[in-house]
């Protein structure tokens, strides 16, 4: 490879060939026309989007969603996996619920939730609520059940008592898990908060999608899909920096 | 000589779903106070569960373990461990200096002594000044010092090893041996040790317990009666030294 090539970031690379291969099949085939918008109709649209004052609104309403709901997901998700972990009866017994629970796509849950709250940023937040936390919880409980029996038997045998045993065994084995878990409710926040407002009408991105959707505008759809989608990489990105960090023992 | 720990009539069965598994049939035997005492046995005949036993963490099913007379029901006080899986048994969150210190607070120890006990145990298993790297800095050795360091911090009148050297190499592992040599001679610790290795059992100890049969009982007690101090090399060549071990190792094999 030559010298060029090889400092450019493999992920770049693969953007450049993804963007290039969108091109074509934008350009020539079936999808070509006006229904579907080449990579440089789309970056074009989002640059000129991205000096408007709706788009950002729009995109501050889907943070709002996404965000408070996943905060709102960890502050119940976590302490309630930390307590369903304690015992292995409570874990075993509730995994099987949570587990049914959580893959249910909440989608399904639109219908009653506008009828219960109406189309608004509250039910996006319920529905990035319903989204994350039965996984949360069970990822958390799986954590805090992980925790190495070697460890908590040697710490018992030191006489540290259940409290010591959670703060200094069962808390930090479980960081993994959520630390994971977060990752994964961090992604999927932002996709049901958009999807909420996309076939909810809960405002924000979505609602902007679906607009500029039945406008036939698909140049503005494209471009708010492409803007999603970096905006997703770089989460992730942040989530895994941070997370390696929090967890700077694994792997060593 | 006082007793430091009765094992009176201990059985121990374990009730699974698949069966009952009977591993200990009344086991007996009394370790004398500063004494060096190895379990030896082959594989699965229930050393570790002896151990278990002996630190609290289950109840036998019939018997009794009374350390310094009184009858034990749960970890007792002035016990300490060293386990073979030194990797799993350190936090790996924590520094080591932190480790050392976690089972300290239980003690009513003022900040000063406390971190001098820290460091002086460090000094006494030849980790000075390296308390503040994690475990995983360190090599397996190191770490297993650094293990011993925990227990001796506690200032334990009972230290309790289950395969410690089993996962370092032959080096390390002669340097830990003079370690723990070192260790009770300097605080008259009672010590017992599980180990699969025969060698290491005649170096090391007073007495040498051998466990055999299933159910498990106690084959037969065997005295070193080899001087201390001891030296790994001329320990290993004396001739007394062969007969010991020839004689151990015909027992556990259930030769003789
Ligand atoms: N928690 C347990 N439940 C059921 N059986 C066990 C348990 N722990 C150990 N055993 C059984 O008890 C026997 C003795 O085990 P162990 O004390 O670990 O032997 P050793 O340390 O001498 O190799 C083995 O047959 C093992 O399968
Ligand atoms: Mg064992």
């Amino acid at each position: 490879m030559p010298a060029v090539l090889r400092r450019i970031p493999a992920g770049m690379l693969s953007a450049v060939v993804a963007l290039i291969v969108w091109q074509i099949i934008g350009s020539v085939g079936p999808l070509a026309g006006d229904s579907f918008a080449t990579a440089t109709e789309a970056i074009s649209a989002l640059w000129v989007l991205v000096r408007e004052a709706t788009f950002w609104l729009a995109f501050w309403e889907t943070v709002q969603m996404a965000a408070i709901g996943f905060a709102i997901s960890m502050v119940i998700a976590i302490p309630l996996g930390m307590l369903i972990g304690l015992s292995r009866f409570s874990y075993r017994s509730s995994k099987f619920t949570f587990d049914f629970l959580k893959v249910i796509p909440p989608i399904v849950l639109i219908p009653i939730a506008i009828l219960v709250i109406g189309p608004t940023l509250a039910m996006g937040v319920a529905l990035v609520v319903f989204a994350n936390v039965f996984s949360m919880a069970i990822q958390t409980a799986y954590g805090v059940r992980d925790a190495d029996p070697v460890l908590l038997e040697t710490m018992r045998c030191f006489r540290m008592g259940l409290a010591k045993q959670i703060r200094y065994a069962r808390l930090p084995s479980a960081a993994v898990q959520i630390g994971i878990g977060m990752r994964l409710a961090l992604a999927a926040s932002l996709v049901v908060a958009v999807v909420a407002g996309l076939v909810g009408g809960a405002g924000g991105l979505g609602t902007f999608l679906a607009l500029t959707q039945s406008a036939g505008n698909a140049d503005d759809t494209y471009a708010v899909i492409l803007f999603l989608g970096a905006i997703g990489v770089a989460l992730s990105r942040l989530l895994v920096r941070g997370h390696r960090r929090l967890v700077f023992w694994v792997g060593r | 000589m006082t007793t430091a720990i009765a094992i009176n009539g201990v059985s121990m069965e374990y009730v699974t779903p698949e069966g009952t598994t009977h591993v200990l049939d009344n086991v007996s035997y009394e370790v004398s106070e500063g004494s060096f005492v190895a379990i030896v046995g082959p594989s699965g005949v229930g050393k570790t569960t002896l151990l278990r036993l002996l630190s609290g963490l289950q109840k036998p099913t019939a018997g009794e373990i009374l350390i310094r007379g009184e009858r034990i029901s749960g970890p007792p006080a002035g016990l300490a461990v060293v386990l073979q899986d030194y990797t799993r048994s350190l936090m790996p969150w924590l520094t080591v200096e932190r480790n050392i210190a976690l089972p300290l607070k239980n003690q009513k120890l003022s900040k000063a002594d406390r971190s001098e006990r820290i460091e002086s145990s460090l000094e006494e298993v030849g980790l000075s000044g390296q308390g503040g790297k994690y475990p995983w800095q360190m090599s397996g050795g190191m770490q297993q010092r650094a293990s011993i360091a925990r227990a001796l911090a506690v200032r334990p009148s009972i230290l309790v090893m289950d395969e410690p050297f089993a996962s370092v190499d032959a080096q390390t592992r002669f340097d830990l041996e003079d370690l723990v040599l070192k260790v009770r001679d300097d605080f008259g610790i009672t010590t017992l040790m599980v180990t699969h290795d025969i060698d290491e059992a005649v170096y090391l100890s007073d007495e040498i317990v051998v466990l055999h049969g299933r159910p498990a009982k106690v084959r037969d007690v065997v005295t070193v009666d080899i001087p201390f101090p001891r030296s790994q090399i001329q320990t290993r060549n004396a001739p007394r030294f062969a007969e010991l071990r020839t004689h151990v190792y015909a027992m556990v094999r259930g030769l003789e």
